[in-house]
């Protein structure tokens, strides 16, 4: 494969959670089958998905067999996460393996008007994340408390680590009148961790 | 005659005198040399003033006649699509690649294409899985010896069919061709959970079995 746009899964006779619709190939004794309400993580997950808009249509690929996913040729990378909180937009995130629960948070007052609700997924324990990237190869960036961080909102596809996020807005009388330079809102990260970004705009 | 890829997504074709390269019409980028284009109909494909007969066969099988042309002459040509990935693909002479016409960026002039119905390839089942999947009654057949460029959306993985793995089943939407001789099948695993909405995304499958090789692309968009 030229590049990395298609997962690999090798399975035997194990589970990997994956987004709906996501497989484009198998062999094996492997079956497809939903998640259940809420990407299985049960009623109260179901709800809040249900309210907040940050939709998640997960499904269990169970069996023994390779199979390959991909979304509309996307990059693919896969993130390790060791006992820790990755925070990821539920349209990024393509594959989950280990002890992995996924939930949705409240992010504060961005996405209201960049188009992607109020909320972010996040996925917490033990695993292997694999995440998608329009656009080209994945970026991330290093966050540190003397650099904090500005990104774009519809560039932004996951952080992890100490981070506090916060909505920037940059309304003056300029964008106010239609004058602005298009980037009237972005996403500012303080303290340590790293956010990964993609280099197409949603 | 030398075909190989400049990069993913741009097809180099080294050509010399006597020699002929088959393209889709509009996808040459650049070339050097002395080379002439002239337009090429493929037998079996449209066939104007051919009788009423062959006139309704040919609307028929209109999704898979797209307009080529011959490259001849000495020089190199470049070709592309749309910045789509491009797959080359060699035949031996022993086995027959299907692929629809769509997805044919170029072929050597040595190389045989034909159109096929799916339902000579598998009865009834075979035309439902053309009507089903998008691709239409026909496809094409690509025989002889020498290579092929196809095309997808984000690039191909291959899949080996055969020995350890009898069966290998493939998205309609991200499936591109096959090689050797392989078998497919439609085969639509509605459940109830499809039914109320909570399906796995998956209910439509292409199940190939044989000996053979079959091409998948990174992506369930059709260019």
């Amino acid at each position: 494969m030229q590049g990395n746009r298609m997962l690999v899964a090798e399975l035997a006779n194990e589970t990997i959670r994956a987004i709906s619709g996501s497989m484009v190939a198998y062999d094996g004794a492997v079956t497809f089958k939903n998640a259940g309400v809420g990407g299985g993580d049960g009623f109260k997950a179901a709800f809040k998905r249900k309210m907040t808009g940050e939709s998640l249509s997960l499904m269990d690929v169970t069996g023994s067999g390779t199979v390959y996913f991909a979304v509309d040729a996307q990059d693919i990378t896969i993130l390790e996460l060791a006992n820790d909180t990755l925070h990821v937009e539920a349209s990024q995130l393509l594959a989950l393996v280990g002890q992995l629960r996924t939930d949705v948070k409240f992010t504060g007052l961005r996405g209201a008007t960049s188009g992607q609700g109020l909320f972010t997924t996040t996925v917490t324990g033990t695993g292997t994340i694999a995440v998608l990237s329009a656009g080209g190869p994945i970026i991330a960036l290093e966050v540190a408390p003397q650099y904090p961080l500005v990104v774009d909102p519809d560039a932004f596809v996951a952080f992890h680590g100490q981070l506090n996020q916060t909505f920037v807005t940059d309304v003056t009388w300029r964008s106010a009148v239609g004058g602005g330079n298009g980037e009237a809102f972005s996403l500012r990260f303080d303290g340590q961790g790293i956010v990964y970004i993609q280099p197409e705009e949603r | 005659m030398a075909m190989e890829l400049e990069n993913y997504k741009v097809l180099k074709t080294t050509i010399q005198p006597g020699q002929r390269v088959v393209a889709r019409q509009g996808s040459m980028l650049y070339y050097t040399g002395d080379v002439t284009f002239t337009p090429y109909s493929m037998s079996g494909g449209g066939m104007p003033g051919a009788g009423a007969i062959a006139g309704a066969a040919g609307r028929m099988m209109q999704g898979e006649h797209v307009g080529l042309m011959v490259a001849e002459g000495s020089g190199t040509v470049y070709f592309g699509r749309n910045g789509l990935y491009v797959q080359v693909i060699e035949l031996d002479g022993t086995g027959a690649l299907t692929v629809e016409a769509e997805r044919l960026l170029a072929y050597e002039g040595n190389v045989q294409t034909s159109i096929v119905s799916l339902s000579s390839q598998g009865g009834v089942r075979g035309a439902v899985r053309g009507a089903v999947t998008g691709q239409g009654m026909f496809t094409t057949q690509v025989t002889g010896y020498g290579t092929v460029a196809v095309l997808s959306h984000g690039g191909t993985v291959s899949m080996t069919v055969g020995g350890a793995k009898p069966q290998v089943v493939v998205d309609p939407q991200a499936y591109v061709g096959h090689l050797g001789n392989i078998t497919v099948d439609l085969s639509a695993q509605v459940g109830f959970r499809d039914v109320v909405g909570r399906g796995s995304g998956e209910a439509m499958q292409l199940k190939l079995s044989g000996q053979g090789t079959v091409w998948v692309q990174a992506s369930e968009k059709k260019f």
